[in-house]
């Protein structure tokens, strides 16, 4: 239409406008890249993860890697391939934060009532949000493996499995980030959305974090089969330690997304919540 | 040429059995510079959260730009610009980048938001600022800022909401001056509340008074204060005593007597001409005023009559003063 080089620009753009809206992808693509450059310019918000994931992977590494041995089913593997998962998938879920993080920032600081006054698509603050913080977890993720592999780690199914595994955990971190974007959506409160990612806690300490389900007894076994982190520990630990298993690889990934898609419509409530007029 | 009133019907919002919007109706013609002036939890903000879609009504109805703000959310986004009182600003971003993606979300392409956004800045004075973070912005640059957010998509309708409150002077002059300027030249319909009722004076074609949830008059500023009637004469005493014998005193010589604080307002025809009986009937009671002072009727004043209060939020002190 031309609207730009138009010298009666001023009137004639605000009626064009009226008709217009811009593309989903693109209100997406802003949302997220809004999401992005507030996050990185705020590192603490990114580093703590990443220094915590990697302190674990050195500490079981160096605590535990010598004792691998006295493990049955751990016997003459590395102890490294199997403890990595662990802090992978650590790094996803304290990772899963910076969503919900990047959300509530906007809820308090108003910005959230501002782009509500705009056209913009309620999934687009949403989704714009988790995809951010996905990349972010993905940076992290990818840092932790990157030591794994400078400690000497030796995936059985090479590059694709390191491949895969981060898949996963990318999976998982955006799944999970629905949690933490939901309880910002519905608090609007920073403490309540920080203490809220603490639920990572309980996901990655019961469950067979630092021996095989098998060596597990008692209520901690059973902890640990009902959680779903288990199964997705299994998958990644295979892919490392032991070749592509088919089962235990759609057991992780079905469990990677059972959990996503709660996490997500736990999301979903809450940005209804949030944008229900009043 | 597009359809830029305002009109409001009756509303009503409600919190539980507290009214904060009641009955409320008054329609904004198409150009017109609306003032909404109110003390603090008048109502003013909750009627402007409703008009711009934020809020529901609890009964009645409110067009914007023709639409309705309940069953037309939408549109009336895309008609209407909103600078909110509470300015919502990220402090991590750059002027530059609220201003694109804002011009993006109302269908811009990028190329076209960021040309919309130079001029705007341009507009608002902050050109030279466009690489720091907004969070180290002054309070005048933050407004200045919002004000070219709600312009991005060149709206029809203006809702400012206290677009002064916290500037310096000189910021103040220059929002009053863009304000202005939007009105003339594009013809935009502006909404304005205030707590500055010099601001209404010197922007609002016509201004509501909104007191406890109503409207308690409305019209053009010129017109309010001539229904006030005449000029008036106020002296000031060292304390409420004093006020109130001075009352006494000069009641019968002025149409209307008025105790404002520790002032004595007297309206009356020719105010200047009964400067002397005043003076005169005051130092036979022995009373001496601190001051005496003539004036025209001000929408303070104005204010005062149809609420019973002064604009400005009493200090402490200053309530329990009027309260004697």
């Amino acid at each position: 239409m031309g609207v730009l080089s138009n010298t009666s620009t001023k009137v004639s753009f605000a009626s064009d406008l009226r008709s217009a809206r811009s593309p989903f992808l693109v209100q997406l693509s802003a949302m997220t890249w809004r999401a992005l450059i507030t996050t990185f310019r705020t590192p603490a918000a990114v580093i703590p993860g990443l220094i915590i994931s990697g302190f674990f992977l050195l500490v079981y590494e160096a605590s535990l890697g010598n004792a691998s041995g006295f493990l049955p089913g751990l016997a003459g593997k590395s102890y490294l391939a199997f403890i990595l998962p662990v802090s992978v998938v650590s790094s996803a879920l304290s990772g899963a934060g910076v969503a919900g993080q990047s959300i509530v920032r906007t809820i308090e600081n108003g910005y959230f009532d501002k782009l509500l006054l705009t056209p913009v698509s309620r999934a687009a603050l949403l989704l714009g949000a988790m995809i951010a913080g996905a990349i972010v977890l993905g940076l992290q993720t990818a840092v932790v493996i990157g030591m794994g592999l400078l400690l000497g780690l030796q995936p059985e199914t090479g590059i694709l499995g390191i491949g895969a595994v981060l898949g996963l955990a990318l999976l998982l971190g955006t799944g999970f980030s629905g949690f933490a974007v939901g309880i910002a959506l519905r608090t609007g409160n920073a403490a309540a959305t920080q203490s809220g990612t603490f639920l990572f806690f309980p996901l990655t300490f019961l469950t067979a974090t630092f021996v095989p389900v098998s060596l597990l007894s008692g209520w901690i076994k059973t902890a640990a089969e009902l959680n779903p982190i288990t199964y997705l520990l299994e998958a990644m630990r295979s892919l490392l330690l032991v070749g592509w298993e088919g089962d235990v690889l759609a057991r992780g990934l079905l469990a990677c997304l059972a959990l996503s898609a709660l996490m997500l419509s736990f999301a979903l409530v809450g940005l209804r919540a949030r944008t229900r007029r009043r | 040429m597009s359809n830029r009133d305002i009109v409001v019907e009756n509303l009503v919002k409600q919190y539980g059995s507290f009214k904060a919007v009641d009955d409320v109706s008054f329609k904004v013609q198409s150009g017109e510079i609306f003032g909404f002036l109110g003390p603090n939890g008048a109502g003013k903000s909750t009627t402007v959260s409703i008009m711009t879609t934020l809020a529901l009504p609890t009964a009645g109805r409110a067009l914007v730009g023709g639409y309705d703000v309940v069953s037309e959310a939408a549109d009336v986004r895309r008609v209407a610009g909103v600078a909110l009182q509470e300015i919502g600003l990220d402090p991590l971003m750059k002027s530059m980048e609220m201003l694109t993606i804002q011009g993006q979300m109302f269908g811009m392409t990028r190329k076209q938001a960021q040309g919309r956004a130079r001029e705007l800045l341009d507009l608002v004075k902050l050109s030279e600022f466009t690489d720091r973070l907004v969070g180290k912005y002054s309070g005048g640059m933050r407004r200045r800022l919002d004000l070219a957010l709600a312009l991005v998509h060149e709206p029809a309708i203006l809702f400012l909401d206290e677009p002064t409150t916290g500037l310096d002077p000189a910021s103040r002059r220059d929002i009053w001056a863009e304000v202005r300027r939007l009105n003339k030249q594009q013809g935009m319909t502006i909404f304005l509340t205030t707590q500055y009722l010099e601001e209404a004076d010197e922007l609002a074609d016509r201004v509501a008074i909104i007191d406890h949830g109503k409207i308690a008059a409305m019209g053009a500023p010129a017109d309010l204060k001539a229904a006030l009637g005449g000029e008036s004469i106020n002296v000031t005493f060292r304390d409420l005593d004093e006020v109130e014998k001075a009352a006494n005193e000069l009641r019968e010589m002025a149409n209307r007597t008025q105790t404002d604080r520790k002032v004595l307002r007297l309206y009356l025809d020719r105010a200047a001409a009964a400067v002397p009986t005043v003076v005169t009937r005051l130092q036979q009671a022995g009373l001496e005023p601190l001051s005496l002072t003539l004036t025209q009727p001000t929408l303070d004043d104005v204010f005062l009559q149809v609420t019973g209060q002064r604009f400005d939020a009493p200090t402490e002190d200053e309530a329990e003063t009027q309260a004697a």
